[in-house]
């Protein structure tokens, strides 16, 4: 199969999700008993049929669902999401100001994880069931068992609070100004802007909410890397490797992981919704900017436009990381391209 | 598959071989057993609160504000209005415990029903259910539920029911593959050739063979539940504000964040349970699916 097809083909699979992601949406924000007018307008004014019926009109609320809907997709294609009740701004301006806080905790984050993850499992698996082996299981079974939001608590506390190591909330220190948007990333902005005191700020702020989520998916990682490599580790060609002299490491790394990469890929493509997932906490906790804190400030107001655009949003991105996922398949396993 | 190949092969021994298993089993992986101890014993000191607990969860008493643990007659210390954290961590698993259950048990039932649906009829069905799982999967599981419960208004009933909208995918998932692998086996075409009704092969023979896997499944996933059902809460998108519940309680300990025993006890507690479940589901899989050891 070329990779043209290969391409196609998951493409053909992924749009009606992408439009049955939309369908979901809309029926939550609809069908559902939590009146927005309830929501949205103070008490007084609640007995107002005029503000209400103005209100109504505005958000399309007094049209049967189904049109709601094809209106709602019609906007959607021109990137109209609606505005959001509780800023008062378009969702899409919203979404556009606090995604590139997230991509970049996000970015980092699944970096760490990987790293930690990958090297613990390869150690565990290489070291099957001696005290290493052990340590490295009870650690991961404990990590994945913390809240995140608990595991945040405790860094602050210690390596913020106590030890001052890193940076508190937030992306940036109170003082200092946000480098000249480029990207939106600030770590890259403000080597761009060769703002250097910046950098090392924004890096600072950094450290500690990406540890928190990179650790959160590493058990993971750790974990499915562990028992894909011990599958790996089983076969003949690996003796057939050491047999012919190649050192250890290169046995492990040539032979070992490249065959073991497969559902490690897998797993990353799946953890990044974790990822996402995680962000929602991790972010409310520490003042982060992105969109995991618009999705809780507009959840706990019944904010629906913004909460649409952004689980649309999220869905989307989990979509397309694991679309790219299939098409490293076809660099990852050779079997795809025969078949 | 070799879960499934597993539980038949237990299946076809005695009870006394089982029991004899069991016991064998339970040598071999001493986190089950750390993991089973722990949860009887959150399961006891919730059932017991009132009798345990010092205080009376909700008792207020404005001269104790904020006592640091060990002062006064407070173990862990006391919260904001100078309720006592103890006794508030102790019912805390009268919420969470239940909850997580709810949600495993109620989603699973609807995934097992689903997933047994689309492997035996197959064709349409199939195509429909499968397409409608993997919507569901395609959002990040609090995500999707923060979007419910925000919708339904938030308490603890509909934080349980977006939990399980969102969870029932993937043991739907699990049971159609293992359906699929079932329905070819000859005691499934037994029971056809005696004219056997479709109801019948599918409920009398074909997913108690899934049971197993199943359970698998749902304790590995217990604490996954646990710990968004309290992600969920800690949002503000659970439990009443007042109530003692460990995902609130640390959330509003983050205001009072130098006074560490206000959050540090509550989420210690979640920690403990769902580690717990996970030590009980990872043994689970490691005695149904030795290759993972």
């Amino acid at each position: 199969m070329s990779l043209q097809v290969y391409i196609l083909r998951r493409l053909l699979f992924v749009i009606p999700l992408l439009l049955g992601i939309t369908v979901v949406s809309f029926l939550i924000a609809n069908a559902v008993p939590a009146d927005p007018i309830n929501a949205n307008l103070p008490q007084n004014v609640l007995n107002d049929p005029e503000i209400v019926g103005a209100f109504r009109e505005k958000w399309g609320l007094d049209k049967p669902p189904v049109e709601q809907y094809l209106t709602y997709i019609g906007n959607l294609l021109r990137g109209d999401m609606g505005m959001s009740i509780k800023t008062r701004k378009p969702v899409i301006d919203d979404i556009r100001q606090f995604l590139p806080a997230t991509i970049e905790l996000s970015t980092v984050s699944i970096i760490v994880g990987l790293v930690m993850g990958v090297s613990f499992g390869v150690i565990s698996a290489v070291r099957q069931n001696t005290i290493i082996d052990y340590v490295v299981r009870i650690f991961a079974l404990v990590g994945v068992s913390f809240p995140v939001f608990v595991l945040a608590l405790i860094g602050l506390s210690i390596l913020h609070a106590q030890l001052g190591w890193v940076a508190g909330p937030g992306r940036l220190n109170f003082v200092a100004k946000a480098p000249p948007t480029v990207t939106g990333l600030f770590t890259i902005d403000s080597l761009l802007a060769g703002q250097w005191e910046t950098f090392r700020d924004a890096v600072s702020h950094l450290v500690l909410p990406s540890l928190i989520l990179g650790s959160y998916v590493a058990g993971i990682i750790a974990r499915i890397t562990r028992s894909s490599l011990l599958e790996v580790l089983r076969f003949d060609y690996m003796r057939t490797a050491r047999s012919k002299g190649m050192r250890e490491f290169w046995v492990i790394w040539r032979h070992g992981l490249s065959n073991a990469m497969i559902p490690v890929v897998t797993i990353i493509g799946l953890s990044y919704g974790n990822l996402l997932a995680g962000a929602v906490l991790v972010e409310s906790i520490f003042a982060w900017p992105g969109i995991g804190r618009y999705m809780f400030r507009a959840s706990t107001s019944q904010d629906f436009p913004a909460i649409m655009g952004v689980s649309m949003l999220i869905a989307f991105i989990y979509v397309a990381v694991n679309f790219i996922v299939d098409i490293l398949y076809y660099f990852l396993d050779p079997r795809i391209r025969v078949a | 598959m070799s879960i499934s190949s597993t539980t038949s092969s237990i299946r076809e021994s005695g009870w006394r071989e089982q029991l004899h298993q069991i016991r064998y089993q339970l040598w071999r992986n001493p986190l089950v057993l750390i993991g089973l101890l722990i949860v009887t014993f959150w399961v006891v000191v919730a059932i017991f609160a009132m009798v345990l607990s010092p205080y009376e969860p909700l008792q207020q008493n404005v001269n104790d504000r904020l006592l640091s643990p060990g002062s006064g007659d407070h173990l862990w210390g006391t919260d904001e209005l100078g309720r006592d954290i103890f006794s508030r961590v102790m019912y805390g698993g009268r919420i969470t415990i239940p909850a997580g259950i709810s949600v495993i048990v109620i989603g699973s039932v609807i995934g097992i029903l689903m997933g047994g649906i689309a492997g035996y009829a197959g064709g349409i069905w199939d195509e429909i259910l499968m397409r409608i799982t993997e919507l569901f999967m395609a959002f990040p599981t609090i995500i999707l539920a923060m979007a419910i419960t925000a919708a339904l208004g938030p308490d603890i009933r509909n934080a349980v029911i977006a939990l399980v909208v969102v969870w029932w995918p993937s043991y739907a998932r699990l049971v159609r593959g293992l359906v699929l692998e079932i329905k070819n086996n000859e005691y499934v075409d037994a029971a056809r050739s005696v004219g056997a009704s479709g109801t019948y092969i599918l409920f009398r023979t074909i997913l108690p063979n899934c049971v197993a896997p199943a359970i698998v499944l749902m304790t590995l996933d217990i604490g996954n539940a646990i710990l968004t059902f309290a992600g969920l809460s800690f949002l503000g998108l659970g439990s009443e504000p007042t109530s003692p519940e460990w995902g609130r309680m640390v959330a509003i300990g983050i205001d009072y964040f130098d006074q560490w025993w206000m959050w540090l006890f509550p989420g210690a507690a979640i920690a403990s349970l769902v580690m717990a479940f996970n030590f009980i589901g990872d043994g689970l899989r490691d005695i149904a699916d030795p290759r993972l050891r």
